[in-house]
């Protein structure tokens, strides 16, 4: 039952990347998103429907979707270069991005570690450290270099770990404008003054979120509340962790 | 009397015999009845003829209290037909002018004219010759001739502007500095002329050593400084002059108040060229007064006093349309007349969805027709950073117009900008390169579908930190058992110790059992195993190997007393003998030696 359950993924996945190559996108964005909402987690998977919804116009769908690929492998040279591709065509171009520029940056040297391993290895390493340290210890066995460097490993494995975790905690608040336009509003509500406007692909942090909007922060520092509808998250939920959460429609793309 | 003399000082003298024949009429009038003594007389002696034929000879004025400056000469004549008879005239006008030689009453004497063998005879003519420099009367003011400069053309001269010769009476000099200006009462930062002649009515080869005075208190344009002399006819008190302009500038007074320009100095050379010039001389010009006028009350706030002349003020941007990210120009241009140096225009003040970059100022300046022209041009790049319709709203400046003797305020119109977003895929700020190989473009699909982990990681799962945490309690537990473990564990000889009268007693009753089985030597036998186990465990005295002074001396060592030596060494001889001697002893003597061990090892137990 799972292999023929694989076997129709794999005939989807085909099938959509055929209507892509005959320039049917939209029959292979359906394709796409139909394999995205049983639940597929890929790379490739992502970085297609991206290049879909680039070829479609909608940038800022697309610049979601690259960026979820390279949530999923950060390594993913193709994403990553699709992903510069759309950025190179937004709209808004920051000025003085020196403010979370240092924050992207390490966003993204953290994000390729490898910390599902790191944590395991930690894991090892720390039980072996202090197994060594009991033999050491209790019956005087001569282990105490094993064990010290046992130890040491470990806190290698451990810092690892944490960048992975923090690079996977930015990563968690990642956010791209997917509505075509918006406007920036002093406060969560539609009647709050506007000082500035988003446009579609802009990758911005979601910091809050309140009664139907989203308090965004951009690479340089302005802030401002969105609706939800016009953000979406990098990570979705029932991603990494994140809860499932009813009511979170995707913006209405023109 | 002389007040009457220009209308009336046509003296109509004649001769009797020509008012009788009608023949000749002589006359002879001067321009006025007073002249200063460096100033210049006209005088005109007409004759008219009634007669064709020659006319006769005029015999001027001998002229006593004058020098002739000048003379010419006009004729006329003209034919009519009076009652059907033909009538001639001839008119002849001579025309002198005459500088005084000394002040005071002076007579220009009658003028004759000899005709047909008759003598004809002007009037005397009385003028009053004032001192150097004084202006004649209002009353005797003298009609002017035509001013030839206005005859050639050019702007008419506003109320401001002064003749430059208009209080100029030469007198006998030939050679005459003249400074002037068009207006001697200008506002701060008004435009004057400052101008430069020299009237000579000799031959001026040339100019040597011009000093210009120092112009403090101006900010000065040069207008004209010819390089060649070029002279203009002027006619001075009637006195034909050659007026060369030497300097022309534009003044822009800075402050109020009164101000004297010096007066200027020029080397003048004379005479025909370099061959024939007779020499030079040095001519100063009078010094200039000027009464600079502040601006009038009535200041806008914030009106810069620089802001003087007649100025537009326009506003431009290029391109209206653009896409966001590109840059404009906005241009604020300020054209007109005045000191552009001094001109302060607005400036544009931050504008949302703007960039602005630091403007930069260029002026231009021109002379058109005297007058210094400026442009002031501020040039701005604005870069719109948001899509949709932006405001570069209208600008205003304050400034004074000396002319109207107002102020005005001059408004720009404002301009809206359209802002697009930038084309798909083009780097909205720089310019699109030709045949462009870089990389870029959005790279092929995969065809191979990937599996990623998604779920959450590790350290974020129930099970991660307790597993961490587990093997440093399991480490403190071992340690804790550990240590409980060595806290109660019993040193075995202290163990024996404790344990020394438990093990007699068990001996003891294993004795008694002995004696119940009636084993005589066995039961004595445990009856001394039980006391000397009891030493060696308690007393740490070995007995075997002791001779009996030796044990009785050891216990007696650990504090045992003589008696209770002295019994434990008789139960040990009771029962060595009784081990050996079989039969020897009957049954209560057995009970009674149980007992007396019992007691043995409790007096010794008592004691340890």
């Amino acid at each position: 039952m799972i292999l023929a359950l694989l076997l129709a993924q794999s005939q989807l996945f085909a099938d959509a990347n055929t209507a892509y190559l005959s320039g049917d996108m939209p029959r292979a964005i359906a394709s796409y998103e139909a394999l995205v909402s049983e639940g597929i987690a890929s790379a490739e998977l992502e970085t297609n429907l991206g290049a879909a919804y680039l070829r479609s116009g909608k940038r800022g769908l697309a610049a979601l979707h690259f960026e979820r690929a390279l949530f999923l492998d950060p390594g993913d040279d193709d994403a990553r270069a699709d992903l510069i591709e759309v950025r190179r065509g937004n709209v808004d171009k920051l000025e003085g991005e020196s403010e979370e520029g240092g924050t992207e940056t390490l966003a993204r040297v953290l994000a390729p570690l490898p910390g599902f391993t790191a944590a395991l290895v930690l894991l090892a390493l720390w039980c072996a450290g202090w197994v060594l340290l009991a033999l050491r210890i209790v019956w005087s066995r001569p282990v105490g270099l094993w064990a010290g460097l046992s130890f040491a490993l470990a806190g290698v494995a451990a810092l690892v770990v944490f960048g992975a975790a923090e690079g996977r905690r930015m990563g968690l608040q990642r956010a791209v404008v997917v509505a075509q336009a918006s406007p920036a509003r002093e406060g969560p509500n539609e009647k709050s003054v506007s000082h500035f406007e988003v446009h579609e692909g802009t990758t911005v942090r979601v910091e809050d979120e309140d009664a139907g909007f989203r308090r965004v922060k951009l690479a340089n520092g302005l802030t401002g509340w969105l609706p939800s509808s016009a953000v979406e998250l990098v990570v979705p939920p029932g991603w990494a962790g994140r809860p499932v959460m009813a009511g979170a429609p995707r913006a209405d793309q023109p | 009397m002389k007040s009457s003399a220009i209308g009336s000082a046509v003296l109509l003298l004649l001769a009797a015999p020509a008012f009788a024949a009608g023949e000749v009429e002589l006359s002879a009038t001067a321009d006025g009845d007073s002249v200063a003594l460096d100033g210049t007389l006209t005088l005109q002696i007409t004759a008219t003829y009634q007669s064709k034929g020659d006319p006769g000879e005029l015999q001027l004025p001998a002229f006593s209290d004058f020098d002739v400056v000048s003379r010419s000469q006009s004729e006329q004549v003209s034919f009519a037909f009076v009652n059907g008879a033909p009538s001639f005239r001839r008119t002849i006008v001579t025309t002198l002018a005459l500088t005084p030689k000394r002040a005071g009453d002076a007579t220009i004497e009658p003028a004759k004219l000899e005709y047909h063998g008759k003598t004809y005879q002007s009037a005397a003519i009385k003028i009053h010759v004032l001192g150097a420099g004084a202006a004649p009367p209002a009353s005797a003011q003298r009609k002017r001739p035509p001013d030839p400069f206005a005859q050639l053309g050019g702007a008419p001269a506003t109320p401001d502007e002064l003749d430059p010769f208009a209080d100029v009476h030469p007198g006998q000099r030939d050679l005459l500095l003249r400074a002037a200006v068009d207006n001697d009462r200008p506002y701060v930062g008004q435009q004057i002329t400052y101008s430069l002649y020299l009237l000579a009515r000799i031959n001026v080869s040339g100019i040597d050593k011009l000093q210009l005075p120092r112009l403090d208190g101006f900010w000065s344009e040069e207008i004209e400084a010819p390089q060649q002399l070029v002279g203009e006819a002027r006619i001075l008190d009637g006195v034909p002059y050659r007026a060369f302009l030497l300097r022309k500038r534009a003044l822009f007074a800075l402050r109020p108040g009164h101000v004297e320009i010096e007066p200027a100095e020029v080397e003048v050379l004379t005479g025909f060229g370099m061959l024939f010039s007779r020499g030079s001389s040095r001519r100063t010009s009078q010094g200039v007064t000027l009464e600079v006028q502040p601006l009038p009350p009535g200041k806008p706030a914030g009106f810069d006093p620089g802001n003087v002349g007649q100025w537009t003020l326009t506003s431009t941007v290029d391109p209206q349309s653009v896409n966001v990210g590109q840059p404009v120009t906005f241009r604020l241009v300020a054209t007109g007349h005045g000191n552009v140096r001094d001109l302060r225009l607005p400036k544009l003040a931050a504008i949302a969805g703007l960039r602005a970059y630091d403007a930069t100022t260029t002026d231009k300046e021109s002379i058109e027709k005297g007058q210094v022209n400026g442009t002031r041009t501020v040039e701005q790049l604005l870069v719109p950073e948001r899509t949709g319709t932006v405001e570069i709203p209208a600008l205003a400046m304050d400034v004074f117009d000396p002319q109207a003797r107002q102020y005005r305020t001059l408004h720009t119109d404002a301009v809206v900008l359209r802002v697009a977003p930038a084309a798909v895929g083009t780097a909205a700020s720089e310019p699109v390169a030709q045949n462009l190989l870089a990389p870029g473009g959005v790279r092929p699909i995969r065809l191979k579908l990937g599996s990623a982990q998604r779920g959450p990681p590790p350290w974020s799962r129930q099970w991660f930190w307790p597993l961490l945490a587990l093997p440093p309690f399991g480490l403190a537990l071992l340690m804790g058992v550990s240590g409980m473990r060595r806290m109660f564990r019993i040193d075995p000889e202290v163990k024996k110790l404790r344990l020394a009268r438990r093990a007699a007693t068990r001996r003891l009753r294993g004795a008694q059992a002995l004696l119940a089985r009636g084993e005589a030597a066995a039961f004595y036998a445990e009856i001394a195993r039980a006391i000397t186990g009891y030493l060696a465990d308690k007393q740490k005295v070995v007995a075997a190997g002791l001779t009996r002074d030796e044990l009785a001396s050891a216990l007696a060592a650990r504090g045992q007393s003589d008696e209770t030596v002295r019994k434990l060494l008789r139960v040990l001889d009771d029962c060595d003998r009784a081990r050996f001697a079989p039969g020897s002893g009957d049954l209560p003597l057995r009970e009674a030696m149980l007992g007396r061990a019992d007691q043995i090892i409790g007096e010794l137990e008592d004691r340890a």
